[in-house]
């Protein structure tokens, strides 16, 4: 009950801010309308979700291999239908962002953008594994080996790919943290940016302990029925 | 224990036998593989016959070729055994990873056999020729072991879900693309002729590609095969 309050007045202070304030254009990145890099208040948070719920969903994952407990198979599921949201999200928000300031809505050698890319595609995998098997234990012991398989695979695409393919990231590596790791945004950049991205993570834990109490509800549920 | 080491050998090479001699009697995987292969080579042949396309694009093409060639054969390794019933006394007779590393070794004998068949025939309607026979072999003969060692355990994943057609593919894409991105690196290095320092990066890349998928699969394979 509070959460949700909590999260209501503090999403609207988040998206008041970010178009009240003074952009978060530096004068490094001098592409583009001024008003285009209000996007990063909103599209980085949702990346960061995204990447979170894909670790979360991992880590349940593996759990569930360990104990069999039903009770993690539904984190991970739920844990992906949010991920699976916020990674489109992200998506659309950065490819507006990309046409604004570098001209074009996609570009395949920017590393980010495939491996926000192939991310989709992993979810797309996951759900469809998940619908083509009818019975919830194997359908559990199934998705937790390919959700194990395709993190080692992301893993590769995101760390070692890079290296050898002439990816280039055409994201600012300073915009959040200078390589001495010091926080390197204005002050009131600073502020917005990281309530937006406490916001953002708290909507994510919202909606996910209610998908979850939801889900266990109606496997409750299931279970009176068949009694 | 010695002697289990010396029967573990002999037992996967066991499994390996035994497929190859039901496959000589069915010849469904080779079938589909090969005639795939042919039918995709010979649409691509068609299709840039006038053009001069470059080596770069023809290297991207190969493996194109042999990605989807893979693809509409390899699943049978297991759904095979799933239909006819015989999974269950394999299981009662061997633990997974003889299983695992038999099914592994058939399916590089497969794909070894269709690039066997496929590459003169490329050759020749292409009209293009590796300058560098070495890194060509090596190239594709480390993305054939990467190709059977990271989809072995997808077979096994799809052979239990009751649509199979698509999702094969579907889960191997995102899981092979590292693998794609480096082979064919390699093969236009080959094509275009060039030394073995410029294959340095995505040969490592391919041959820490192959040791991790394959130990990772052998190491989850038992959850997905004692369902």
């Amino acid at each position: 009950m509070w959460w949700k309050i909590i999260i209501f007045f503090g999403m609207s202070a988040v998206i008041v801010a970010a178009f009240l304030t003074a952009s978060p254009m530096r004068a490094a990145d001098s592409l583009g309308p001024v008003d285009a890099y209000r996007i990063f208040y909103f599209h980085v948070p949702q990346a960061w979700v995204a990447s979170l719920a894909f670790l979360i969903s991992m880590i349940y994952s593996i759990r569930f291999l360990k104990t069999k407990n039903m009770e993690y198979d539904t984190k991970a599921l739920t844990a992906n239908k949010l991920g699976v949201m916020f990674a489109v999200v992200a998506t659309v928000t950065g490819s507006i962002f990309a046409k604004m300031t570098w001209g074009e809505f996609w570009n395949w050698s920017e590393i980010r953008e495939v491996s926000i890319f192939i991310l989709l595609l992993i979810y797309g995998g996951y759900f469809a594994l998940r619908s083509a098997v009818s019975d919830p234990d194997t359908r559990a012991n199934l998705s937790a080996v390919i959700s194990i398989i395709f993190a080692v695979a992301a893993l590769f695409l995101i760390f070692v790919l890079p290296r050898i393919y002439g990816l280039f990231s055409q994201h600012p590596s300073d915009s959040i943290l200078n390589e001495s790791g010091q926080i390197t945004m204005g002050a009131t950049v600073r502020i917005i940016f990281f309530s937006s991205l406490i916001m953002f993570t708290a909507l994510f834990f919202w909606v996910y302990n209610l998908s979850v109490r939801v889900a266990r509800l109606s496997a409750n549920l299931l279970l009176e029925n068949k009694k | 224990m010695p002697i289990q080491s010396v029967s573990w050998v002999s037992k996967t090479l066991a499994v390996t036998r035994k497929d190859i001699v039901s496959e000589f009697r069915t010849r469904y995987a080779v079938n589909a593989i090969v005639m795939f292969a042919l039918v995709t080579l010979t649409v691509i042949s068609f299709a840039i016959g006038l053009l001069s396309p470059s080596k770069e694009i023809l290297s991207a093409l190969f493996w194109v070729i042999l990605f989807f060639a893979a693809m509409s054969g390899l699943a049978q390794a297991f759904i095979k055994e799933e239909e006819s019933g015989t999974a269950m006394i394999l299981r009662l007779s061997c633990a997974g990873s003889i299983v695992f590393f038999g099914k592994m070794l058939f399916n590089l004998l497969l794909l070894i056999t269709l690039s066997i068949l496929i590459v003169p025939l490329f050759i020749v309607f292409l009209k293009i020729s590796p300058a560098d026979w070495i890194i060509f072999t090596g190239g594709v003969l480390m993305g054939l072991i990467g190709l059977s060692g990271a989809t072995t355990i997808i077979a096994a994943i799809v052979s239990k879900a009751s649509v199979k057609g698509a999702l094969f593919t579907v889960l191997s894409f995102p899981v092979l693309l590292p693998l794609l991105v480096a082979a064919i690196e390699i093969t236009r290095v080959s094509f275009t002729g060039g030394s073995f320092a410029d294959i340095s990066a995505p040969f490592q890349l391919l041959v820490a590609y192959d040791v991790i998928m394959i130990t990772l699969s052998s190491m989850l394979f038992d959850f997905v095969w004692r369902l």
